[in-house]
């Protein structure tokens, strides 16, 4: 009984494995959004996706054991001066930053840092998106204009109010939540889904001609979102989760 | 100097210093050399991204089997640096990555430098394997990805850095960049650059 009291106490200060587990998604040849000359669908290995988005609780957890990455501590050019800056304190995210909001205003070296730590790293974008087109009953609903629509639906909801906690919507195929209606998520290679040198400023003019699969904006808005970031920026909707290789020991 | 011997200290008992990101205490915190990244040169010895610390620098990222871009972006540079005085010209320094660090091993390397006639005195071609490859690519803001078919397809940048790592500027054009060449001179002449902004991108 003493024990029992002692795990339930524990669970509440820090984040454990099993809160975000790494979970299984099958390869595929996957028809991507990016635009590829030659190739219609790009292999995806299998591969392990976190099941929700990092939490304040869990990049807490992160921050205390690796102090190098406290705010006030991350040189400039690893994370803009706005890193974690809906915190209270370096070691406090306060009321502004619940447990169980996803962590933003992190930088892509924040992020890749964190996964490192886990003995993980970033997703692919081919695997996010991958992960990102089931919906609760099929591996691949992108064709479907009902769940578009609903994926559609986040953009135009209202901005500015806190940030929902993870998992409050219901799971996809994989058991993987928050993937749409929660926030943008970093991904490995953020820096290179536009063709390399396009200017992401044009990409709704002539670069989005190249672009496949048109009617799926969900996924085209998040390529050129990515792809206008810069890997110390910040953003107040941009949090991440980590994956692995399948196979990989932990 | 009292961080900079603490970070060396913590340096050496961490087995895995990659992601240990000490401050050293003579580096602006918007250097990219905060990043410690590890690189193996021509030489097949390891080297950090700050190899060159202390010279201006061109740095830019490549792959030896390309078939085009990168034997142009060789001479590119070399043409920027040609245009400079001499004397300026022996203040910079060159270093290369590849991202390919599969193909692109030291032997490769050093055949590849010997083929363009690259100062070994000045100019380094080296291979940074995943992930830091991926890092070096995001702190200088260049794009590469690797085709199904093996291939890769990335940016053309050149990036000018200071003596201590600040992105100075860069350019995207091979050829006839005026106000690159300008801003490359004005680091590499003796007496070096004064930069007047600490932002990662200062006005032209």
């Amino acid at each position: 009984m003493v024990a029992l009291l002692a795990c339930t106490g524990a669970a509440g200060t820090a984040a454990s494995p099993e809160d975000n587990p790494f979970l299984p998604v099958a390869g595929a040849e996957l028809r991507s959004a990016l635009p590829r000359d030659k190739h219609d669908t790009v292999p995806v290995r299998s591969f392990l996706l976190q099941s929700h988005p990092v939490t304040n609780q869990e990049f807490l957890a992160f921050v205390r054991t690796h102090p190098q990455w406290r705010r006030g501590a991350v040189p400039l050019a690893l994370a803009g001066a706005d890193y974690l800056g809906a915190w209270s304190g370096p070691l406090d995210p306060g009321p502004g930053a619940t447990a169980s909001q996803p962590v933003t205003r992190v930088s892509w070296f924040a992020a890749d840092a964190y996964c490192e730590a886990l003995h993980a790293r970033l997703p692919d974008w081919y695997e996010w998106e991958l992960a990102a087109a089931a919906s609760a009953q099929r591996r691949d609903a992108r064709a479907d204009p009902v769940w578009r629509q609903q994926v559609l639906d986040w953009y135009s909801r209202p901005a500015g109010k806190m940030l929902p906690t993870v998992q409050q919507g219901s799971a996809n195929f994989y058991g993987l939540y928050d993937l749409h209606g929660l926030v943008w998520e970093w991904v490995n290679d953020f820096n290179s889904l536009l063709p390399a040198d396009a200017d992401p400023e044009k990409f709704c003019g002539s670069g989005a001609l190249t672009l496949q699969q048109k009617e799926n904006y969900a996924v085209l808005m998040r390529i050129a979102m990515l792809g206008s970031l810069r890997a110390t920026d910040t953003g107040h909707l941009v949090g991440f989760r980590c994956a692995r290789d399948a196979g990989a020991l932990p | 100097m009292k961080i900079g011997l603490h970070c060396r200290l913590r340096g050496a008992l961490a087995l895995l210093a990659i992601s240990s990101l000490c401050t050293a205490a003579d580096l602006p915190t918007d250097s990219i050399y905060q990043l410690r990244a590890q690189l193996t040169t021509q030489s097949g010895s390891t080297a950090g991204l700050d190899l060159y610390r202390g010279h201006p620098t061109l740095i830019s990222m490549f792959y030896t089997s390309c078939p085009a871009a990168c034997p142009m972006l060789i001479t590119a540079v070399q043409a920027y640096e040609s245009h400079l005085d001499k004397k300026s010209r022996a203040r910079l320094r060159v270093l290369l990555v590849s991202f390919d660090a599969a193909r692109d091993t030291p032997e490769q390397l050093e055949r590849l430098a010997r083929l363009h006639r690259t100062d070994p005195a000045r100019w380094t071609f080296a291979s940074a394997a995943e992930p830091n490859a991926r890092r070096i690519a995001a702190a200088l803001g260049f794009s590469y990805r690797r085709l199904p078919d093996g291939d890769f397809e990335h940016s053309l940048l050149i990036t000018l850095l200071d003596s201590r790592g600040r992105i100075l500027t860069r350019t995207t054009k091979l050829v006839g960049d005026a106000q690159f060449q300008a801003r490359l001179q004005n680091a590499s002449s003796p007496g070096g650059y004064v930069p007047t902004s600490l932002g990662a991108t200062p006005p032209p």
